[in-house]
């Protein structure tokens, strides 16, 4: 009789340590009493291969050169190599409002930075702005003639970088619009971000805006 | 001996540190459960084909309870999930192209007024909306409407007339109710805005499920 108050006695804190071990997550040793019993291992196993495999695949497709990365809600540019920010300037990005093209009842300009990913095609120097007809429409002015009364010089800042359809990553006359929504589509930077943005980017370097 | 232990410990480690960096790409993941490997490795199959092109993609992680806005396998914008609710998400097993964006409210330059527009911003943006995806996929994001009992009557009635019109079309026809996949995210006000902001039409979406209670 004894005994078996002393077996049952000795099960019941067997039972209790088992149940203090599990719930206080301390690893248990044995791999075999971690998983379930349903638990094919060599499914595991061909899983857990399978996986690493399609991690490596895009793993390989991430940039492993520098990119420029745009945030248009909160107006930011950075310049990242993989996870490290290599840097973080304030810019200024599409303003989303629309203009009507005159003689033409559904055409319409609508000023928002393109999204998606792009490269850098073009690298400037003191650039010239040739000015688009949009620009003297919404000044209510009429749209020269001559290519030659288009030409803006300094406005654009003493780099530009262009991504293509007339897109560029240019300087401004008005830092103090940067972090805001204002531009026809461009992206603005700060002289200094302007110059180390130059000097970082090369014709073929990765743009991605979102 | 222990050279040879030495030896295998440092192997050992380093393969580790390996598969920890690895990990990353799905985050959350438990490594020793099958459903949720199977799950992760159907996500990393349909994410390998929209990393291949030039485009942005929206990943939204039940299991991490994160939307994430990606290119090229690399995460560019973490929005959190405050709580989530799905029917019929077992069908899912695609990627979903969005069919239009939320509506945005945009100014008109008037050159004749010659008054400065002021631009759309994040605050512009709607705070609760409905996106539809092709193939058939409709996911509600709703912000968390702490503090603001008209958004939270608003949101609950909007939920309620889509339950009100799926009984009624059930009703209707006699048959079962529409069956493809619907998501409900609440997420803060100022994420909401900014995944409205974000979205583009024909933006591809991958849902992974939750395979954790």
């Amino acid at each position: 009789m004894k005994r078996i108050f002393l077996s049952l006695w000795s099960g019941l804190i067997g039972l209790l340590l088992v149940t203090l071990v599990q719930s206080s997550g301390i690893p248990v040793s044995d791999a075999s009493t971690v998983l379930p019993a349903a638990i094919d291992p060599a499914l595991l196993h061909t899983l857990q291969v399978r996986y690493k495999t399609l991690t490596k695949q895009l793993t390989q497709l991430m940039p492993t050169r520098p990119y420029i990365l745009v945030d248009t809600a909160r107006n930011h540019l950075y310049i990242k190599r993989g996870d490290q920010v290599m840097m973080d300037a304030l810019a200024s990005t599409g303003s989303g409002t629309i203009l009507d093209k005159p003689g033409d009842s559904k055409g319409q300009w609508i000023f928002d930075t393109p999204r998606g990913e792009f490269t850098v095609q073009s690298r400037l120097t003191n650039p010239v702005w040739v000015k688009p007809d949009w620009a003297f429409i919404e000044e209510g002015l009429e749209v020269p003639k001559s290519q030659a009364d288009r030409l803006e010089p300094g406005v654009l800042g003493e780099y530009a970088l262009g991504f293509g359809k007339g897109y560029f990553i240019h300087g401004t006359l008005y830092p103090r619009l940067l972090g805001k929504n204002v531009t026809h589509g461009c992206i603005r930077l700060n002289d200094d971000d302007l110059k180390s943005l130059y000097r970082l980017a090369k014709v073929g370097t990765p743009i991605i805006i979102f | 001996m222990n050279f040879l232990r030495a030896i295998l410990s440092i192997l050992l480690s380093l393969a580790s540190v390996s598969w920890a960096a690895e990990q990353d790409v799905i985050p959350a993941l438990e490594t020793t459960n099958p459903a949720a490997l199977k799950e992760a490795t159907r996500v990393l199959e349909e994410e390998i084909k929209l990393a291949a092109r030039p485009q942005t993609y929206v990943l939204i992680d039940l299991e991490a309870k994160a939307i994430l806005i990606k290119s090229r396998g690399v995460e560019l914008h973490h929005l959190p999930i405050e709580s989530w609710s799905a029917s019929h998400l077992s069908q899912l097993a695609t990627a979903y192209r969005l069919r239009e964006r939320p509506p945005v409210s945009r100014r008109k330059i008037d050159p004749v007024d010659g008054a400065e527009q002021t631009p759309i911003s994040l605050a512009d943006m709607p705070t609760m909306f409905t996106l539809q995806f092709t193939p058939p996929l409709t996911i509600h994001v709703l912000s968390n409407a702490d503090g603001n009992p008209w958004q939270w009557a608003t949101q609950r009635g909007r939920a309620w007339w889509h339950r009100l019109k799926s009984w009624g079309f059930t009703l209707w026809t006699g048959g079962k109710p529409p069956s493809s996949p619907s998501l409900h995210l609440i997420v803060s006000l100022y994420h909401a805005q900014s995944l409205a902001w974000t979205v583009t039409e024909g933006m591809p979406f991958l849902v992974r499920r939750a395979t954790t209670p």
